[in-house]
């Protein structure tokens, strides 16, 4: 296999987070010394979220650019994205505090890779879903420059799944809609903004039931210091 | 960079499928990665293994990634387990941090991911 020279463009083996110095007001406990989960370490059914605007004004490369260093500017305000400080680099730690939902929710994610065209975040235990959310760029004929979200997530526990079906999915459409149309409004263009939801697998991994020890909104594991155990 | 095109071509064997891997898997390749996947589970046995050969593979980037989890979800799904052989010692490590061969299999070569029941 001959590889290109990407090494840099991926984060390091990361076994557990390890979050520096938290903002004030921060709670970095959700996330510090999490392991990360992928898709298949998730709970809930498995879903592929696409959206995506068009930016035809600038290259790919620019949208990036700009995305990432202003990425927490285009989120909604009831959530707050607490970049890392060396900015948005394979490796690094994202906190995230949000109040969209029921509960107050404190999370993170890792920076699993970034390039001039696209960066990756991937979540950690804890977390309200499992996976990957993809930022890229790229062109569409004849449309021109596309900015694109994909997340490709199942809901973490039992907990967050009921909350996916109940109103967590749409808030999550929302948010990304949100998110968006405000970079593309800040690029200069007024494209709408296209879902596309697909359902890749409706089973539910029933032996990542117990991942509800790890969720912080729920009562017994908020109160918990650690990574905490659901009453039986 | 320009990128590789992207390649998938199916050998059937006694004991499962090969999907022969090549260039770039990036976003582009999730329509030509399924359609090999369905061509190498079409007519087999339900559960015969479906092994990845990475060893032609130039670059994977994240988008890549995601079309290999898709890949194994619909693999787990239908109860057929899914191999890998011919990583290089970096995207194994790949492999690794995305905990996708928590999943997948990762072997040496053909033989021993083939022998493996």
């Amino acid at each position: 296999m001959v590889s290109k020279d990407d090494k840099a463009n991926w984060s390091p083996p990361k076994p557990h987070l390890e979050v520096g110095s938290a903002p004030e007001g921060v709670n970095a406990k959700r996330v510090q010394g999490r392991r990360l989960t992928g898709p298949q370490q998730g709970f809930g059914q498995l879903w592929q979220k696409t959206y995506k605007v068009a930016i035809s004004q600038k290259t790919p490369e620019q949208v990036i650019a700009t995305w990432k260093a202003e990425y927490g500017r285009f989120w909604p305000s009831h959530s707050k994205f607490y970049a890392p400080v060396t900015g948005i680099q394979p490796g690094e730690v994202g906190l995230i505090k949000s109040t969209s939902g029921p509960v107050p929710l404190s999370t993170g994610v890792l920076v699993l890779y970034s390039d001039d065209v696209s960066f990756c975040y991937m979540t950690p235990e804890g977390h309200p879903f499992a996976g990957f959310i993809t930022f890229s760029s790229h062109v569409e004929d004849p449309v021109g420059t596309m900015a694109q979200v994909q997340l490709l997530i199942r809901a973490n526990d039992p907990a967050y799944e009921a909350g996916m079906m109940l109103f967590g999915s749409k808030a999550e459409d929302r948010m990304w809609e949100h998110t968006l149309r405000s970079l593309a409004d800040y690029l200069g263009s007024s494209s709408p903004v296209d879902t596309k939801v697909v359902r890749v697998d409706q089973k539910r991994i029933w032996k990542n039931f117990n991942n509800l020890k790890y969720n912080g909104a729920l009562p017994w594991a908020r109160r918990s210091k650690g990574p905490a155990t659901p009453p039986r | 960079m320009p990128g590789t095109k992207f390649t998938a071509s199916v050998r059937k064997e006694a004991s499962g499928s090969i999907i022969d891997l090549g260039g770039d898997i990036d976003r582009s390749a999730g329509v030509d990665l399924a359609a090999a996947y369905d061509d190498a589970t079409g007519s087999g046995n339900g559960t015969d293994p479906v092994v990845l050969n990475f060893s032609q593979v130039d670059y994977i980037n994240s988008t890549g990634i995601a079309v290999i989890v898709t890949l194994l979800a619909k693999a787990r799904a239908e109860g057929r387990p899914l191999r890998a052989y011919g990583l290089s010692p970096h995207y194994e490590e790949i492999f690794q941090i995305t905990r996708l061969s928590d999943f997948m299999s990762i072997h040496h070569n053909e033989p021993e991911a083939l022998a493996l029941t």
